[in-house]
């Protein structure tokens, strides 16, 4: 490459990145559950400059959630307890994606169910429906008993889930990691050795907080899963682990409130980020973000991000 | 809403104390800024200080366009951190600001009569609808209006000087230290005998507790009720599913619905008063 051509792409670098066969325009995501079906963002963010929108979880039937109060903001963060609300994937195919289709945007469904035949009716019912891009399997909410965390706690559960819902599809499968685990390497490496393309993690930390005066639990589920950049640290120590376990693409989440957040994560051995809680407090973060990578790469001569994925240097200060 | 929300920065022009852990904050706005309709709401913060993550709700209770500008009123209750915060805020300083949000009250055709009942700092969106909403209907229909307006204590009575002339003012104190010893909904209960369910119509906005005694008030009474929720809410957008309020379907069945989205303003008749702390 030329002098020129390389001044040329440092001005506008190249933010591609591929996960699991999925092509995105840049390594940004929105987190399932954060950003609803793309229509409440779109008059502050212009969906068409985001990597991949990822839906709100989707089961087979609708789904009504938990009894409120849902949510409690707690130091740099918040619980939740909504209990997977959602349409059900027939709706969402007829009622909300015809709105993300008018976009280039990858979309990614995320789905659950409470048994494995459930999680493969749906990514069934969904990669039959024109416009959906990737699959995440959501193995990992807190807060509904049968909300995945049976699956996702369990190498071989997680493994199993997988693979059946491998069977159903052919397009890219990411799935989505709790890190209420002992060693989320092991369920990392199951699941890939069961067919995902790629995992995402983390999902929530299971949380609790309290109304003294009451005596009572803030949230009516009594515990719920503690988002933000409360448990940024912890998700980006398990990205790390995780890359270095896994051979397919880590797809980092946690509390990226910023593009100096989000840099950490792809440094660190993300090939992606998801942005989620950071979605609710400035609804443009995403666009923030990616500004802030871009400007990042300019400012450090990076004329492709894929140099930058993994590039964590751990020699001892001073050596490096 | 008929118009876009919009996200920018907004300007403090005044924040006084008004009462005992009331203030009332004054803010600078585009013109390009939707004109609210009373009922909507705004979700701020303070971008700057090391504080809360999340955005407060609070709804509008004012509203004026100027020559090069539009200016909002906003009335709160330092209730915890995040409007503490708000409190110490001086003039000039911004603050992250988006809105107008949510769906706010209707006034529904052939009304004669109208009841606003609020509760503590509730009075501020039934101030807003009863300036923008109801005083320009006087003549074209509405004959009465009465304000029932409830606090703890007289010296927590708010937004009296923008009600006074305006409407029949019946003030209630739980301790009895300024006009019905009682809560506001003690005194409606009085006089609800004596109104006509076919050309009246009650608004209403407070703590839980109201609410749920205007539910329990209204239970018999065929007279409609508009009730202004408030709930802890992540975005203020509809796409956190944090400030769900439990209501009866059309089908009969009980499902939630999103505080932000699909209100704040409810019919009281579709709220299901369930758990303790439900609304």
């Amino acid at each position: 490459m030329g002098p020129k051509n390389k001044q040329e792409s440092h001005n506008s670098p190249c933010l591609a990145v591929a996960i699991g066969g999925l092509e995105l325009k840049n390594p940004l995501m929105t987190a399932s559950g954060t950003f609803g079906y793309g229509e409440e963002f779109a008059p502050f963010v212009a969906l068409n400059r985001l990597g991949a929108v990822i839906v709100k979880g989707l089961s087979l039937e609708p789904r009504s959630g938990n009894p409120p109060p849902r949510i409690m903001e707690t130091p740099s963060g918040m619980l939740n307890a909504v209990g997977l609300q959602n349409v059900g994937a027939r709706a969402f195919i007829a009622e909300k994606l015809p709105f993300l289709r008018q976009y280039n945007v990858a979309v990614i469904a995320n789905i659950f169910g409470e048994t494995v035949e459930e999680y493969q009716r749906v990514a069934e019912i969904l990669s039959g429906a024109k416009g959906i891009h990737g699959i995440e399997i959501n193995i990992s909410c807190p807060n509904v008993n049968k909300g995945g965390l049976a699956f996702g706690a369990r190498p071989d559960a997680a493994a199993e889930v997988t693979e059946k819902v491998r069977g159903e599809t052919d397009l890219p499968l990411l799935v989505k990691l709790t890190p209420n685990v002992t060693d989320i390497t092991e369920v990392a490496l199951a699941v890939e050795a069961a067919g995902a393309d790629a995992v995402s993690l983390i999902n929530t930390l299971t949380g609790m907080s309290v109304d003294i005066e009451l005596r009572r639990p803030h949230l009516a589920n009594i515990t719920g899963g503690l988002s933000g950049p409360a448990i940024r640290p912890i998700a980006l120590r398990m990205v790390w682990q995780v890359a270095n376990a896994v051979k397919i693409p880590v797809v980092g989440i946690g509390g990226i409130m910023s593009a100096a957040d989000a840099l950490e994560f792809l440094i660190t051995g993300a090939s992606a980020v998801q942005i989620g809680t950071a979605n609710f407090i400035r609804p443009a973060a995403t666009m923030e973000i990616l500004d802030g990578i871009v400007n990042y790469m300019i400012r450090h001569g990076i004329g492709d991000i894929t140099e930058l994925i993994g590039s964590l240097n751990t020699n001892q200060a001073g050596e490096g | 809403m008929s118009e876009k929300e919009s996200l920018l920065t907004a300007q403090i022009i005044d924040n006084r104390r008004v009462a005992p852990a009331h203030f009332l904050m004054t803010v600078r706005l585009p013109l390009s800024f939707a004109t609210p309709f009373p009922g909507q709401f705004v979700m701020i913060r303070n971008d700057e200080c090391d504080g809360p993550l999340l955005a407060r709700p609070l709804s509008v209770y004012g509203f004026q366009r100027q020559q090069d500008h539009a200016v909002m009123d906003l009335l709160y209750r330092v209730a915890g951190r995040g409007t503490s915060l708000f409190s110490r805020m001086m003039p000039g300083e911004e603050l992250c600001f988006f809105g107008p949000l949510g769906k706010g009250f209707s006034v529904p055709t052939g009304v004669k009569r109208v009841l606003l009942v609020a509760g503590g700092v509730g009075v501020a969106p039934l101030i807003f609808l009863l300036h923008k909403g109801l005083l320009p209907a006087h003549g074209k229909g509405i004959i009465e209006t009465i304000f029932y307006l409830g606090a703890r204590t007289a010296e927590l009575l708010t937004g009296l000087e923008r009600l006074c002339g305006s409407c029949d003012l019946k003030i209630c104190t739980d301790d009895g230290s300024r006009g019905y010893h009682g809560p506001v909904t003690g005194l409606l209960k009085h006089d609800i005998g004596g109104f006509d369910a076919g050309d009246t119509v009650i608004y209403a906005c407070g703590p839980k507790p109201m609410v749920r005694a205007m539910g329990n008030l209204l239970q018999d009474a065929p007279i409609p009720c508009q009730v202004s929720l408030e709930e802890r809410m992540a975005c203020g957008l509809g796409a956190c599913l944090g400030c769900a309020v439990a209501v009866r379907t059309g089908e009969g069945k009980t499902d939630y619905r999103r505080v932000c989205k699909d209100g704040p303003v409810f019919d009281l008749r579709d709220i299901v008063f369930t758990s303790p702390a439900g609304p």
